[in-house]
């Protein structure tokens, strides 16, 4: 996974606990780490190195006809983030806990499928008195998807899918907590106070975090016997960073999955 | 040893009696089941994979265009057609009406699949049979 100044490497391992509940377990890592406001990457990835284990519930499932479902899950995860991510502003905030919440329905058929979703992330403290704290986010998509007739065969051939992906993310603000005046002084951390000073609470929020964006593109997905490649391209339609982050104008993604495919006993 | 005809009645006495006690072939032998909501390739993989691991069955084909499952089922098998929906539902697929081909003998106005328990209202029985019979025949 990429997006500007930020390279992602996600490995992601689901099991099927029962017909309608799937757990997963994601440990992405940042490569290289730039100063954008990240957000979270996917519905099913977070945009911070964090190890995340996410429940899939499918709680409504129809399938009306041939080819066809409608489908909605609801996705719940707690994370801890797992590097340090480099700030411009000072050094970067302390590792805490996160939460993740997340829907997502969709109608799916031979030709067409339709998926929207939005979900919340953020992020809370290990201890009483560090309030160091990432940007929550919040963030939704729509998808639209086609399999051209080229590609409709019959099982057993490649199964291709073309998507359309659009995404709006609302990214919070950073707090950095700081030590009571008398204590060890500073920001916490040894260094030098960040330029903002502390809100009432003592906390500084960090103006050159968070942001707003939209982003839409094209995307694929190829599944063949147990293997499935994914992949794509969104473009900013909008972004607006808070302070003096640099616009992110383009990220992408390519992927790779193994099935093990038993099916249901 | 010499010829006896007691020993032939009872060696054809016997005979008979295995016979009688011997179990019936009956089974289903194919079945073609509608299957809605299977719309990919790992859709059909999963549900093929789940299937062909129940016991008696041979072989699974799925086409996806027509939402069909066609199993195939080896001889002597106990196979339920309500252990193959219920499995199909497991699967988070929904099974529909199936054509049906078994062995089993007419009871009354229905075909009853012996061995397996299950039976079926079925067209236009022949009510002379009474013998086990192949049949094909729709489930609704």
């Amino acid at each position: 996974m990429w997006r500007s100044g930020v390279t992602m490497f996600g490995p992601e391992l689901s099991y099927g606990l029962m017909k309608n509940l799937q757990i997963s377990v994601s440990v992405p890592f940042h490569l290289d780490h730039g100063d954008h406001p990240t957000g979270r990457f996917t519905a099913m990835m977070p945009g911070d190195p964090q190890a995340e284990v996410l429940l899939g519930w499918r709680f409504f499932h129809r399938s009306p006809g041939i080819g066809t479902r409608n489908e909605a899950t609801l996705y719940g995860g707690v994370s801890a983030l797992t590097q340090d991510v480099p700030r411009a502003d000072g050094p970067p905030l302390r590792r805490q806990p996160g939460m993740y919440v997340a829907l997502a329905a969709g109608h799916v058929s031979r030709r067409y499928d339709v998926w929207v979703g939005a979900g919340y992330q953020g992020y809370g403290t290990w201890s009483r008195g560090i309030d160091d704290r990432q940007s929550s986010s919040l963030l939704t998509s729509f998808v639209v998807g086609w399999r051209p007739s080229f590609f409709d065969h019959d099982y057993p051939k490649p199964d291709v899918r073309f998507f359309w992906e659009t995404t709006g993310g609302l990214i919070g603000e950073a707090q950095r907590g700081v030590a009571p005046p008398g204590s060890s002084g500073g920001d916490g951390h040894g260094n030098a106070p960040p330029p903002p000073p502390p809100n009432s609470s003592g906390i500084v929020v960090l103006p050159n975090s968070g942001g707003t964006g939209v982003f839409s593109g094209p995307t694929f997905l190829c599944t063949f016997r147990s293997v499935a490649f994914q992949g794509g391209v969104l473009f900013a339609l909008w972004n607006q960073p808070n302070g003096v982050q640099p616009a992110e104008k383009v990220r992408a993604v390519a992927g790779v999955t193994y099935y093990f495919l038993r099916g249901r006993k | 040893m010499s010829f006896s005809w007691t020993n032939m009645f009872r060696g054809v006495a016997l005979a008979g009696l295995l016979l009688a006690v011997e179990p019936v072939h009956a089974e289903y032998l194919r079945i073609q089941l509608r299957v809605y909501g299977l719309d990919c390739e790992l859709c059909a993989r999963g549900v093929s994979a789940s299937i062909q691991r129940m016991a008696g069955v041979k072989s699974v084909d799925v086409s996806l265009k027509k939402g069909l499952l066609e199993i195939v089922l080896v001889r002597g098998n106990t196979f339920k057609m309500s252990d193959l929906r219920k499995r199909i539902r497991e699967n988070g697929f929904r099974s529909m009406e199936a054509t049906v081909t078994a062995v089993g003998e007419f009871k009354g106005s229905k075909f009853e699949v012996l061995g397996s328990g299950e039976s079926y209202e079925v067209d236009s029985p022949d009510p002379r049979a009474s013998a086990p019979a192949e049949l094909t025949f729709d489930v609704r």
